[in-house]
């Protein structure tokens, strides 16, 4: 069932914070394009160019404290609990800047300080581990709320069905969030699904309420996220919230997405949320002149990180041997 | 050139000066007697190696030192260059701290003679097992492999054995301590001829033997007439009808097996501080392989074989020793040993031990002697097929009484069964 | 002191802790109201409550994964695995997620989290619950790897490995969960990375792990007394981190090795030992290393193979006296 679309009922200073969001989502990712296109990202890179909604959305929506996880396609997700750009820029180029040294890359952005659990690259393995997330918090009497990520492929694996179960059992304070942009990789995931909503036509074998928004809506996702946190965050247990959306691009840099039909491509296009929200912020009587500033500000910021993260030198090879134990060691015998 | 200690018997680190032939400024002639030397057990006599004149002579009569130490200098027109580097290495050596085993040994040999011995010595080494840590000892102590007693299995050289060997070389830890070379001092000429596996492994066992089982000889003479008689009635028909001919081994070797009933001591082996008797006789013969080699097959459970079976056993096993194709389990397990030389016609063998046995026999040349035989009327003299049948025994195991007894028995039975009977 | 079975001494090591810290959860299928299926965890529940003691579904990811989550997020979580040939069912989470985040975020998050299961034969399940596992998680860098032999280590091992601030793989024998010992009173902690030697003598150094060490601690003595061979048993007990100190200067000491590893043949954790030992002290060595091993197959079910496969006390008499000339 389709929720239905939210009353317009959010402050203008709520919705440019959405736009912002999504837009400098758009634009540092669009800039991961760019640099990868030019060698100076290696390896491969899962974009998600088309889906900020969603992660912007969620991200809006959020306390501080509260844990995201999300997986390998997971930059706008990592980005919105307030990493800075400069950050995710020299991780994915493999710098001394990198969130993470360049010891994790693009398929593991975290940045725990900023509640940024991880990207994870195993299809599913997330799932559980928000739940275990969630239990902390619920243990501890935290109030803070797990909000897990994931694609439609992810609803076929034992992981997905694991911890949905789990968490509904033990009732916890965690949002799986299903971005359904209708390919698994490089099939159709109609084709490999047993059902048509991945996610949602599942919600009601664990007892919860099937969810199904369009993810490309900001408002609606945003509105959506808010409530499912806040029953969480109040001790009424799990949700499963199906977004359907599309990614711009292929699978990973390496896909140019060839096995999708023109006439779709163009259709989804045409729902492109940073436009489309442009678009609905304008007729609602925002000054063209604030949402330009808000976009000439995030191109400012993401060519000053481009250019700190582009020298940035490459991490000290000693760190390979650092951090695989507490201590900081790699040292397995005396 | 240096003349140095040699070594007089295997186990022997040192030896003892007895008189000096020559003195320093004498001229010598090549292979002309330099000195006598000995140990406990043995004396010999030093030639010189090369013709020239004695520049040194360092250790004087009555002196003990250990082998390979050196004892004089020879001075030859040619062997001038030589003589520098060993005056120098000897130079040195003597500056290296002197062993204090109890004598003024002068440091060890210099490299021209020893050099060789050196690196054929560890050319050999190659080929015995040496682990890790007696490599390293060996190197560390500036030890030769093959004056150390190896324990373990095989003779395997082992780190204790290291160990023992250093500590009994007493106070002197010092790496100067010469090393032991088995050959003698002097170079030997001649062409080289490598000891082939069998070769080694008997080597090894001899030497093994000798060390482990303190040998005794003990021979009695055998009148085989009575034998003679009964090989005579069969030959033409034994021949016929087997393919070979009937000796005096398989007569031997049931008189071995009937007499070890009654002596079972003999049919044992030693276990730590004990002796363990076997029950069963595995009698193993030991078998020339065209002066190649030898091998002892062992035929087992012999005891229940009659002379007839016993002849059979033994030309099998000759022929599939000849041909190589015994297989292991007929190598091994023997009980006693006979070894047969009498074909050479020779009068008597001290044989080895094979070990763990313990005890051998040696059956000679069996042959007509004019012989004492006692008879009513009073002496006369005869002439019979007289052979010496003569057994090396461990004597840690039994004495001579119980030897000389079973030889007697053996004489007894060769001389007084029926062996007609026993076809 | 008291006497303890090795079972007891699970559910003692987790209760000493639980006292301690308030952090300590644990989770696993019948762990809490049926005291485990091995009762190795009776009255946890009882003295704990259901918040800190919990039942799951049979969901091997979903409790793996969750002691992750729960791990880094301020909690030292205990999962059980019931029986470690399960690890492959939740490999995942073990290998790719928990052994490697740490490193991967570059130390950003750590997790204080001890797995425990029970480990290897002797119990006629049949293959699928009998391995030995231990080098599966040995392979992985970012596992600690701990197999304790006696009641005592049980408890003090297990405590070490929950105070850990890494992630523990705790195997327990389930062999030897009737195995009674003395087990010192008050707060028992025994230190990861220390081997225990049970028995000192020259000629010859047996390592060995968990079940297989009252089998060298029996062929020593027979090695002794029947023999006149002297023999050094080494109780491994933490296989990552590993002392190696220990037993390179036993092997030093005896030149001759022998490992004794209930695991099939092929990378058991006697093979790196061995390797560790050849590269380092090969000059030492009298001899060469031996293992004694399972051969590699799968366990069978009946009690005649099963015995027949596992590293027996004559076994490793055999191959002892085989080594020492």
């Amino acid at each position: 069932m389709l929720a239905s679309e939210a009353a317009s009922q959010l402050a203008e200073e709520t919705r440019l914070k959405l736009y912002r969001l999504m837009f400098e989502c758009r634009v540092l990712e669009k800039r991961a394009y760019d640099l990868f296109m030019q060698n100076l990202i290696k390896g491969t890179s899962h974009l998600a160019l088309g889906q900020e909604a969603v992660a912007a959305g969620f991200g809006a929506a959020m306390r501080e404290d509260d844990y995201t996880f999300c997986t390998y396609r997971g930059h706008n997700h990592t980005y919105v609990r307030g990493v800075p750009m400069t950050a995710i820029l020299g991780e994915l180029m493999g710098r001394e800047c990198g969130l993470m040294r360049g010891k994790g890359g693009s398929m593991h952005l975290t940045s725990t300080e900023h509640g940024a659990m991880g990207s994870y690259a195993i299809i599913g393995a997330h799932l559980p581990i928000a739940a275990g997330a969630a239990w902390s918090a619920q243990y501890r009497g935290s109030g803070q709320v797990a909000v897990c990520f994931f694609g439609d492929g992810t609803t076929n694996i034992g992981a997905f069905h694991e911890a949905l179960n789990f968490a509904v059992i033990w009732n916890l304070p965690v949002v799986f969030v299903c971005e359904n942009n209708l390919y698994m990789e490089y099939t159709p995931i109609s084709a490999v699904t047993a059902v048509q909503n991945p996610a949602a036509d599942r919600a009601l074998a664990y007892g919860l309420e099937p969810i199904l928004i369009d993810g490309n809506d900001i408002d609606i996702v945003y509105e959506t996220a808010t409530a499912a946190i806040d029953r969480a965050r109040h001790g009424e247990g799990p949700s499963l919230i199906e977004a359907q959306t599309y990614r711009h691009g292929g699978h990973s840099r390496a896909d140019p997405g060839k096995y999708r039909a023109e006439d779709e491509l163009k259709a989804w296009l045409e729902k492109d949320p940073l436009p489309s929200y442009r678009s609905r912020l304008l007729s609602m009587g925002i000054d063209v002149a604030t949402i330009e500033a808000i976009e000439n500000a995030t191109e400012a910021a993401i060519d000053a990180a481009t250019e700190t993260a582009r020298n940035s030198p490459p991490p000290p090879v000693e760190i390979a041997h650092n951090d695989v134990w507490a201590d900081g060691s790699s040292a397995w015998r005396n | 050139m240096n003349i140095l200690m040699p070594q007089l018997g295997e186990t022997v680190a040192e030896g003892t000066v007895a008189a000096w032939h020559k003195q320093v400024g004498d001229a010598v002639e090549k292979d002309e007697l330099l000195l006598d030397v000995e140990t406990d057990k043995a004396a010999i006599e030093v030639p010189a190696p090369i013709a020239g004149v004695i520049t040194e002579i360092r250790v004087a009569a009555g002196q003990t030192v250990n082998v390979g130490a050196v004892l004089a200098v020879i001075s030859a027109p040619g062997a001038a260059a030589a003589d520098a580097d060993d005056a120098e290495s000897a130079a040195d050596a003597s500056s290296e701290s002197a062993s204090d085993a109890g004598s003024i040994a002068p440091p060890p040999p210099a490299p021209s003679a020893p050099k060789a011995n050196t690196a054929s010595a560890a050319a050999r080494s190659e080929r015995l097992k040496l682990s890790p840590v007696v490599r390293r000892l060996l190197a560390e102590h500036d030890l030769d492999p093959h004056a150390i007693d190896g324990t373990g299995r095989d003779g395997r050289i082992t780190r204790n054995d290291i160990v023992a060997a250093i500590e009994s070389q007493g106070e002197s830890a010092s790496p100067a301590v010469a090393a032991q070379s088995a050959r003698p001092a002097a170079p030997v000429e001649g062409d080289r001829v490598d000891f082939d596996r069998t070769r080694r492994l008997t080597a090894e066992h001899m030497v093994r033997s000798k060390a482990t089982s303190p040998h005794v000889l003990q021979a009695i003479e055998v009148d085989f007439a009575a034998v003679d008689a009964v090989r005579a009635a069969a030959r033409g028909s034994w021949r016929r009808e087997r393919g070979y001919s009937l000796t005096y081994l398989p007569f031997i070797a049931r008189a071995v097996c009937l007499a070890l009933k009654d002596f079972p001591r003999i049919n044992a082996s030693i276990d730590g501080d004990g002796l363990v008797l076997h029950k069963r006789v595995h009698l193993a013969i030991a078998v020339a392989l065209d002066l190649d080699g030898l091998v002892a097959p062992v035929i087992k459970d012999a005891g229940d074989l009659t002379v007839s079976g016993l002849a059979q056993q033994i030309v099998d096993s000759s022929r599939r020793a000849r041909e190589r194709k015994l297989g292991p389990d007929e190598l091994q397990g023997g009980t006693y040993t006979l070894s047969n030389n009498g074909s050479f016609g020779t009068l008597i063998t001290a044989p080895i031990i094979n070990q763990p046995q313990i005890a051998i026999l040696s059956v000679d040349g069996i042959v007509k002697r004019p012989v004492v035989i006692e008879g009513p009327a009073g002496d006369a003299i005869g002439i019979r097929p007289i052979g010496i049948l003569a057994q090396s025994f461990d004597h840690r195991a039994i004495d001579g009484a119980y030897s000389g007894a079973f030889l007697a028995r053996l004489k007894e039975l060769l001389q007084t069964k029926d062996w007609a009977a026993e076809l | 002191m008291a006497e303890l079975t090795y079972r007891d001494a699970v559910s003692a090591g987790i209760a000493q802790e639980m006292r301690r810290d308030h952090n300590v959860v644990f989770l696993g299928e019948d762990v809490a109201a049926a005291g485990g299926v091995f009762k190795a965890t009776t009255g946890l529940l009882d003295e704990f409550g259901p918040e800190r003691v919990r039942d799951t579904p049979i969901s091997e990811q979903a409790i793996v994964g969750a002691a992750m989550g729960a791990a880094m997020t301020g909690l030292r979580p205990i999962a059980e695995i019931m029986f470690s040939d399960f690890f492959a069912v939740c490999w995942d989470l073990v290998a790719n997620q928990i052994a490697k985040t740490r490193y991967m975020t570059d130390g950003q998050c750590s997790f204080p989290l001890v797995i425990r299961s029970a480990n290897g034969g002797g119990s006629r399940f049949g293959a699928q619950h009998s391995q030995s596992v231990e080098n599966w998680a040995m392979a992985i860098p970012g596992l600690k790897v701990v197999a304790p032999a006696t009641p005592a280590d049980v408890k003090g091992l297990l405590a070490a490995s929950i105070r850990d601030p890494d992630p523990v793989m705790f195997f327990e024998q389930k062999s030897l969960y009737a195995l009674k010992g003395e087990v010192p009173d008050g707060e028992h902690v025994v230190p990861l990375g220390k081997a225990r030697i049970t028995r000192e003598g020259s000629d010859v150094t047996i390592a060995a792990l968990a079940a297989m060490v009252p089998r060298a601690e029996k062929a020593a003595a027979a090695l002794e007394s029947e023999h006149g061979i002297s023999a050094t048993v080494i109780d491994i007990r933490s296989l990552v981190p590993l002392d190696t100190q220990t037993l390179l200067e036993s092997v030093a000491k005896t030149g001759r090795l022998v490992t004794v590893e209930e695991n099939p043949r092929l990378c058991g954790w006697g093979a790196e030992l061995a390797s560790i030992v050849a590269e380092e002290i090969f000059w030492d060595l009298d001899g060469p290393i031996v293992r004694v091993t399972t051969p590699h197959i799968p366990l069978a079910s009946a009690d005649a193979l099963e015995d027949a496969m596992l590293p027996s006390a004559e076994r490793i008499v055999a191959a002892v006296r085989q080594l020492v000339d």
